[in-house]
């Protein structure tokens, strides 16, 4: 891998300059092209109701889930809408997921005065042991129990389950699907060793300046300024960078100044200007060496709900001069030297964290996959623009790299579906917190994190390390 | 009802859009009420298409209700149509050639629901 191959010139550290300069050459973008094209909103027009992108989303999935239906429990199943229930026969229905849930926050419940609520505290995950599931379709609604994990799952779900309704109008459930991985995409990867860099969570403007250092240290890797001809030349495969949101920090977010008074806050200039200098800058050294596909985040200026645009290139002035930088939208797909990547900044899976009983970031990521689409929960609890026309966040190609950033440690796992589909998850750990990146061989879909560290503040002689 | 003359009346007076809702369906006809129109000269253009007839619009409230292709609120009636088409629940092609002939029709591209704020 990475470190391997250049452990043996390490000793190139301590020798004398050499009389003539080695130059290596990047590896040249071979094949790229931004498929994020269903992500991009022309004009908006926010006068619907979600109902139309639910809808979309059924009547998408639908006959998706009917066919994993005819495949898990035989030919012969009967897929019925709940309207043509019978009560006591075994039957299939495809439907849309919603979980009532007692701790939910509610606008409602705030605002209304007769209950003189106080508004409940941001809590880290909202499950309860009295959360009910209950399954739509176009018509009507019916709730579910039996051999369903009420917890696990999480509204806005497309899924098909098998049982029978009871006397008192339940449905019991004996088993359930999900539309299961999408097709498999034809493998054109590159046939020797070229990396993808994937960071999240830089953290920009935080006030302390811990990873800063780390991230200047990450920009000379990338950039060939550090460690001998060994690791330079490894360097030189790396094809491409992206940045998974979150480039500034939350810290950059605070609204005190609205509270304030106007003549108090007449100078000050908001933390987000400052950290987008800052930004630029770093971005400006790794355009001029390498293609970079900045995503923005939860933090960043830039609308709220998903899909998030790109940011504006006037915020980035010095950077965009150059070719090489690219604003791309939140979620963001693209193929690379032929490898379908597909990924988040994270929101999506840190939403489906706080309404389900999963712990894991890698485990929500497999089942998004799972489940057929990106994010089941938008627009019930994460902000989504009402689409009318489709749903674009369903999955309709298997990628072959799933990522998503801004999740607490990094994890990778290498799937293998049934149709020869095999995608490599990764959940890019945050930069400010953790110093760690991802590195993904496009040769072999293996992914090694990468962590920088600085002087601690503990020890006197430590060392500058760049760990692999 | 001659009113005393009053300072404002030098400006035209405008109905604005949020009238009684139950009056578009005692309508037939797919003009609109002449009070409501703001004081300015209609413009002389074309003679205006055939009002389209009773039948046709039945049809398109028809298609308005029916659950297969979705909701119909908030959306053009032709947008609705577009949409079914591309999510293959074959929609009625008669419906569509409706449309597209009293394009200028405001009752016939807009829903049922269309004077209702969502």
């Amino acid at each position: 891998m990475f470190s391997e191959e250049a452990a043996p010139t390490a000793q190139g550290l301590l020798a004398p300059p050499s009389t003539e300069a080695s130059t290596f050459a990047r590896v040249p973008v071979s094949a790229y092209a931004n498929c994020s094209q269903p992500f991009r909103l022309g004009e908006r027009s926010f006068s619907r109701q979600y109902a139309h992108i639910y809808a979309a989303r059924l009547i998408k999935m639908r006959p998706i889930l009917e066919e994993r239906a005819r495949q898990k429990w035989g030919d012969g199943v009967a897929v019925r809408k709940l309207c043509e229930l019978q009560v006591g026969e075994k039957s299939c229905v495809v439907g849309t997921l919603f979980k009532a849930m007692q701790l939910q926050p509610s606008i409602l419940q705030e605002i209304s005065e007769e209950h003189n609520l106080v508004p409940q505290p941001p809590l880290p995950k909202y499950v309860h042991p009295s959360d009910e599931l209950i399954l739509e379709d176009e018509l009507q609604r019916i709730k579910l129990e039996g051999a369903i994990e009420v917890q696990r799952l999480v509204t806005g779900t497309i899924l098909a389950v098998y049982g029978s309704e009871q006397d008192d109008g339940k449905f019991l459930v004996e088993d359930h699907c999900f539309a299961n991985l999408p097709r498999p995409l034809p493998w054109k990867g590159p046939s020797s060793d070229r990396f993808v860099l994937l960071v999240s969570g830089l953290g920009l403007g935080s006030g302390s300046g811990e990873s800063l250092l780390s991230t200047q240290l990450l920009v000379d890797v990338v950039t060939g300024q550090l460690g001998a001809e060994g690791e330079q030349s490894c360097a030189a495969q790396i094809s491409r960078v992206i940045l998974a949101g979150n480039l500034l920090s939350q810290n950059t977010q605070s609204r005190d100044t609205i509270n304030k008074a106007k003549y108090l806050t007449k100078k000050t200039q908001a933390a987000s200007v400052e950290a987008m200098k800052m930004l630029d800058e770093i971005l400006l050294q790794l355009c001029t060496s390498v293609p970079v596909d900045v995503m923005p985040g939860e933090f960043d200026p830039t609308n709220y709900t998903l899909p998030q645009q790109p940011l504006h290139h006037c915020m980035l002035p010095l950077a965009s001069a150059y070719s090489t930088l690219q604003l791309v939208t939140n979620p963001y797909q693209a193929d690379v030297d032929g490898i379908r990547f597909l990924g988040t900044s994270g929101q999506n899976v840190s939403d489906i964290f706080k309404y389900s009983s999963m712990d894991d970031y890698l485990e929500i990521l497999e089942w998004t996959l799972l489940a057929g689409h990106i994010s089941p929960t938008a627009p019930d609890t994460l902000g989504c623009y009402p689409f009318y026309k489709s749903d674009p966040f369903i999955l309709t190609e298997c990628p072959h790299v799933y990522f998503c950033g801004n999740a607490p440690r990094f994890q990778s796992k290498l799937l293998k579906g049934e149709d020869g589909q095999q995608v490599l998850l990764v959940t890019v750990p945050a930069f400010s917190t953790t110093q760690t990146a991802c590195l993904v061989n496009l040769r072999n879909l293996s992914c090694q994190p990468i962590s920088f560290s600085g002087f601690g503040a503990e020890d006197d002689d430590g060392d500058m390390e760049v760990g692999h | 009802m001659e009113q005393p003359r009053r300072i404002t009346d030098s400006f035209p007076r405008q109905r604005r859009a949020g009238r009684a809702p139950g009056r578009n369906k005692v309508k037939v006809k797919g003009r609109g009420c002449p009070r409501a129109r703001p004081r300015v000269p209609p413009p002389a253009e074309e003679p205006p298409a055939a009002p389209p007839d009773p039948a046709l619009l039945e049809m398109l409230r028809r298609f308005d209700l029916a659950w297969e292709y979705g909701p119909c609120t908030g959306i053009t009636r032709l947008q609705r149509w577009e949409r079914a088409q591309a999510l293959g629940l074959s929609p009625p092609a008669p419906v569509r050639e409706a449309l597209l002939e009293h394009r200028d029709n405001p009752d016939v591209t807009y829903s049922l629901w269309h004077e209702y704020a969502l």
